[in-house]
């Protein structure tokens, strides 16, 4: 009998590929509504949010601290998911939507790399250049500070940013902390 | 008695010979011997363009290779490149970069039975210079 069964979902299976997709897509977006269903936090999350996380990201990369950093990157995801968009006006909102994909998906790979952390070196390089187009377009609410370090990257460079304007090094960690230089107040 | 039954359930293939205009080497000036190396190492999980095995009518051969696929699509999908915006080509690029360099890419389980997509120092350093500097041209033009 289950083989039967089978066989009658072998012969059919080439002919109902469009209804499979179509299956597979009704079910996909059945998940998304979950998710928007989802119990949500009380206050709903603000750019704030995903710079605060960031920052602690930064400051457990300077301290060479992998686990720490992972749970920067995935409270960097839901802060993310629980964005409050209402508020932006235009401009905001624009900068907001080119970036925010980019900033997720660094967010998620940092999350899961717990164990690697020069891999998550590699995506804070890209997350920072994200955050940096976001900070400069959300000022106003915290004095950031954009960094530099000139040795990341085989020499070609990195930027961060930063709460304090002291330098600690999230790329190259304990083994260099103060290298690098201030180059901009975001205010 | 299972192993039998399994057999007739065949997954659907990832095959597409159109290359379209956003496919990755159509939006950028790629080399030959580039080309080469996204077609035998990348392109099985990362593009529209499986090029497949015998052994994917064995199951669950190809089972474990539809899940790569559709995997390995989600994550980045050579064929559809250009769909991706800017800011996100910019970022794959450099990831791409960072994953061959460091020997994260290809998957030990895909080199094991492609000997081909094995890539030598040489390979390496040539894809990786080639998406840096597709990256910096595309980084230089804000």
């Amino acid at each position: 009998m289950v083989v039967t069964a089978i066989l009658f979902a072998a012969c059919t299976n080439g002919g109902n590929t469009t209804e499979n997709k179509i299956a597979a897509s009704a079910s996909d977006s059945a998940i998304s509504q979950t998710q928007i269903t989802a119990p949500q936090p009380l206050k709903a999350a603000s750019v704030n949010d995903i710079v605060s996380a960031y920052l602690n990201l930064k400051n457990a990369l300077a301290a060479d601290n992998a686990n720490d950093a992972a749970a920067g990157g995935n409270a960097i995801v839901s802060a993310v998911s629980g964005i409050d968009t209402t508020s932006f006006t235009a401009t905001q909102s624009r900068i907001y939507n080119d970036a925010i994909d980019d900033i997720k998906e660094h967010g998620e790979h940092i999350g899961a790399n717990a164990k690697d952390i020069a891999h998550q070196r590699e995506h804070f390089d890209m997350l920072s250049k994200d955050m940096y187009d976001l900070a400069k377009g959300f000022t106003g609410s915290q004095t950031l500070y954009k960094d530099y370090c000139p040795m990341y990257n085989d020499g070609k460079g990195a930027i961060w940013l930063s709460e304090t304007k002291e330098i600690k090094n999230p790329y190259l960690g304990k083994k260099m902390p103060t290298c690098g230089s201030m180059k901009e107040e975001i205010k | 008695m299972i192993f039998a039954a399994i057999q007739f359930i065949q997954p659907g293939r990832n095959k597409s010979e159109q290359v379209l205009p956003v496919n990755i080497s159509k939006l950028y000036a790629m080399p030959q011997n580039v080309e080469t190396i996204f077609q035998k190492a990348c392109n099985d999980c990362h593009s529209n363009n499986t090029n497949y095995p015998w052994y994917v009518t064995i199951q669950p051969m190809g089972w474990l290779m539809a899940k790569h696929i559709k995997d390995g699509k989600a994550v980045i999908n050579f064929s559809e490149f250009g769909y991706y915006s800017k800011r996100r080509q910019i970022s794959k690029l450099q990831d791409i970069a960072n994953t061959i360099k460091d020997g994260k890419m290809p998957l030990p389980f895909y080199t094991w039975m492609h000997a081909d997509a094995r890539l030598t120092a040489n390979e390496k350093a040539l894809i990786t210079s080639w998406l840096i500097k597709t990256k910096d041209s595309l980084d230089n033009k804000n």
